[in-house]
């Protein structure tokens, strides 16, 4: 075990710091709290993104074929971890780079690679996944939006809903039903959003600004080229790409981020000398350092090759017990942050309510790892 | 970062596997809360297996690794302080028993004639063999241990002064007492989903019941924590990292315990099912240093001042 960042690891983050500092503007963190799903964060992402390409610093982790230069795992969690911290700057297109991207790289036609990756790589693509439904949120499986092949066109109807980044998005990544076999009968279709037959309406939120959606799908004609993987495949690659997805926030760093800089409003306004405070300060620590010990731990088995499945659900609770925590003692001893006093704190509170509910619930999460880590006899169903 | 384990780590592993095996289970009939076995400390030491931490290319996260494989036996052994402390104490013999100074009315693990007493003051440590007559077993206690009182205030005692700071040795004794709560949190984790597995009420194993199976996952996910929080303390020997370990070794301790004994339900109040051995180890672990809250202050006077 070795619990020291190597000197080029070291230094990568550093190169990071050195380009978030230079590049984002004086009132980043004001500016931020509109959310990364925001049309003013999208429009500035593009920037942004545009910016980390030109430095090679947008998919440092992708193979060196396709765009990248095949830096390994630990790169990548330092890297989202410097964005995630920064309040992400790269808005939606975080998942291009986290899951979208590698899953089209293992599983998308020669076509379909040389459509959608360039836009990715140069940072202009935006991706929104069409999964959940009205009725089906945990229960993802029982989708009902349907596909069907009518000679060279698939003919879509059907309705998602809490789909991030829909309003402004330009692909969507669509699950839908092609045949009634439950997990067997979903496939996986590239939808252009300027499709004809698309009606996306925006759902306020807590969350921030144009984060989630409904979109409606009726008698979407798209060309059945838009397949992605064979049909019925989808399960086996939103597997493979929630794996990406539910490593891939490190919201445990932004906590502990957001912890530190209370601890810090609270030294500057002298409120730091109360032992209860410092106790529950402390309790957070604990949580947040748990959680990124527990995600590291994932990272090093990746690293090596491992393929992990079940023990991320755990590393992923790990990290909800710590946000929510921050989240908590920020308003408890910082309830003004909530209002617009402290941008950064607020931007931390209005994130962490995501972290139980979206890429699986948390009670997904403690389903695997009853099932899959502690080997429990399964639930009847 | 890589947070495997070397190869030097699973070969030691798998060597303690090999000698811990005679006593990876409960002896059948009667037998008090605490199970100790001098053939297993004798074992122990002869395979110098504490004292890994005084081989520079071993260090003290082979030893908090063995610390906590041997907190997972049902018998229980001093390897914490042996292993990660006494490094720090030069020549002492005996099971080490660390004592905070200001707080010397407490019980002591392993604490006997011939014991080493740790004085662990504001500004010096020292320490002193005890004799008979300074030792009060406690026989009769439930916590799993063998424990005894120490009659006499040590701050009374010229013992030995150490060269050792007393933060340092504060920082081991965290690293020490989380370890042996990882292993003991995973050995009672892995007793309670073995026995609600089995056990079948209304037509099925308890375990299949989402009210036990989310609090047992939760408790995974802290168990889990726990074990890395402490690895992590026993490589970098950092203050905080220590205290941060033993905080949330407490705190997880003092989350599931009640809960594992609840999902035996009244098999949970017997002394027949060994859980009582890792979970009455837990509470007493729960008291070292002052507790959660000391610990926490620990924690941020090192992390923020």
């Amino acid at each position: 075990m070795n619990f020291n960042w190597t000197p080029d690891e070291a230094a990568f983050r550093q190169r990071l710091k050195d380009f978030l500092s230079q590049t984002l503007p004086k009132d980043w963190e004001r500016f931020s709290q509109h959310g990364p799903a925001s049309p003013a964060l999208t429009a500035y992402a593009r920037t942004f993104c545009g910016k980390l390409a030109k430095d090679g610093l947008l998919t440092p982790h992708w193979p060196k074929e396709i765009g990248g230069q095949g830096l390994d795992l630990w790169h990548q969690i330092i890297l989202a971890e410097e964005m995630w911290i920064a309040g992400e700057p790269r808005g939606g297109q975080y998942m291009n780079v986290n899951w979208v991207g590698p899953t089209i790289i293992k599983y998308g036609t020669k076509a379909q690679r040389e459509r959608y990756l360039p836009p990715i790589t140069a940072g202009t693509a935006l991706w929104c996944q069409g999964f959940s439904e009205p009725g089906s949120g945990s229960d993802l499986a029982s989708l009902r939006t349907r596909a069907v092949l009518e000679g060279d066109h698939y003919r879509v109807t059907g309705q998602k809903i809490w789909t991030s980044y829909a309003g402004l998005a330009d692909t969507c990544f669509l699950l839908c039903r092609t045949s009634e076999d439950r997990k067997a009968g979903i496939s996986i279709l590239l939808v252009p959003m300027d499709t004809p037959g698309i009606t996306v309406r925006h759902i306020p939120s807590l969350i921030g600004e144009g984060d989630i959606h409904e979109v409606f799908f009726d008698d979407m004609m798209i060309p059945a080229d838009a397949l992605f993987g064979e049909a019925g495949q989808a399960w086996e690659i939103i597997g493979f790409g929630l794996a990406h997805e539910r490593l891939g926030i490190p919201r445990f760093a932004l906590a502990r981020a957001a912890l530190d800089r209370a601890v810090s409003v609270l030294q500057d306004q002298e409120e730091w000398s109360s032992e209860a405070v410092k106790i529950e300060a402390a309790n957070c620590a604990a949580l947040c350092e748990a959680a990124r010990m527990a995600n590291y731990a994932i990272v090093t088995r990746r690293a090596k090759g491992d393929v992990i499945g079940s023990e991320t659900s755990s590393a992923r609770l790990a990290t909800i017990m710590a946000e929510r925590r921050v989240a908590e003692f920020v308003v408890e001893y910082l309830p003004e942050a909530l209002a617009d006093t402290h941008p950064y704190l607020k931007m931390h509170h209005q994130r962490g309510i995501v972290a139980g509910i979206a890429a699986g619930a948390a009670e997904i999460q403690l389903n695997i790892i009853a099932n899959d880590v502690l080997k429990l006899p399964r639930e009847p169903r | 970062m890589d947070l495997s384990l070397t190869p030097d780590h699973l070969a030691i592993l798998d060597a303690l596997d090999s000698l811990a095996k005679p006593y990876a289970s409960v002896p059948i009939g009667d037998h008090g809360c605490a199970l100790t076995s001098p053939a297993l400390d004798r074992e122990l030491a002869e395979g110098g297996f504490l004292d890994v931490a005084l081989d520079p290319d071993l260090g003290t996260v082979a030893a908090a690794v063995i610390v906590e494989r041997l907190a997972r036996l049902p018998f229980t052994t001093e390897a914490a302080m042996s292993a990660l402390v006494r490094p720090l104490l030069g020549e002492v013999s005996g099971p080490i028993c660390l004592v905070e100074e200001g707080k010397p009315r407490r019980l002591l693990r392993f604490l006997c004639e011939g014991a080493t007493v740790v004085m662990v003051g504001n500004h010096s440590v020292s320490t002193f063999v005890a004799t008979a007559e300074q030792v009060r077993a406690e026989p009769e206690s439930l916590y799993g241990y063998p424990v005894a009182m120490l009659l006499v205030d040590p701050e009374l005692i010229v013992g030995k002064i150490l060269m050792a700071s007393p933060e340092a040795v504060r920082t081991r004794w965290r690293i020490a007492l989380a370890a042996e709560a990882a292993g003991l949190l995973a050995a009672a984790l892995e007793s309670v989903t073995a026995h609600t597995s089995d056990r079948n009420q209304f037509g099925r194993p308890l375990a299949t019941f989402q009210a036990l199976r989310h609090r047992l996952a939760e408790a995974q996910v802290r168990t889990n924590g726990v074990y890395w929080l402490t690895m992590k303390a026993a490589g970098t020997l950092d203050a905080g990292d220590a205290a941060l370990a033993a905080l949330h070794a407490q705190e997880t301790a003092r989350s599931v315990v009640y809960d594992f004994h609840q999902f035996l339900g009244a098999m949970g109040m017997t002394l027949e099912h060994p859980l009582h051995l890792w979970t009455y180890r837990l509470k007493l672990l729960a008291s070292e240093l002052g507790g959660r809250g000391a610990h926490a202050l620990a924690a941020a006077a090192a992390l923020w001042g």
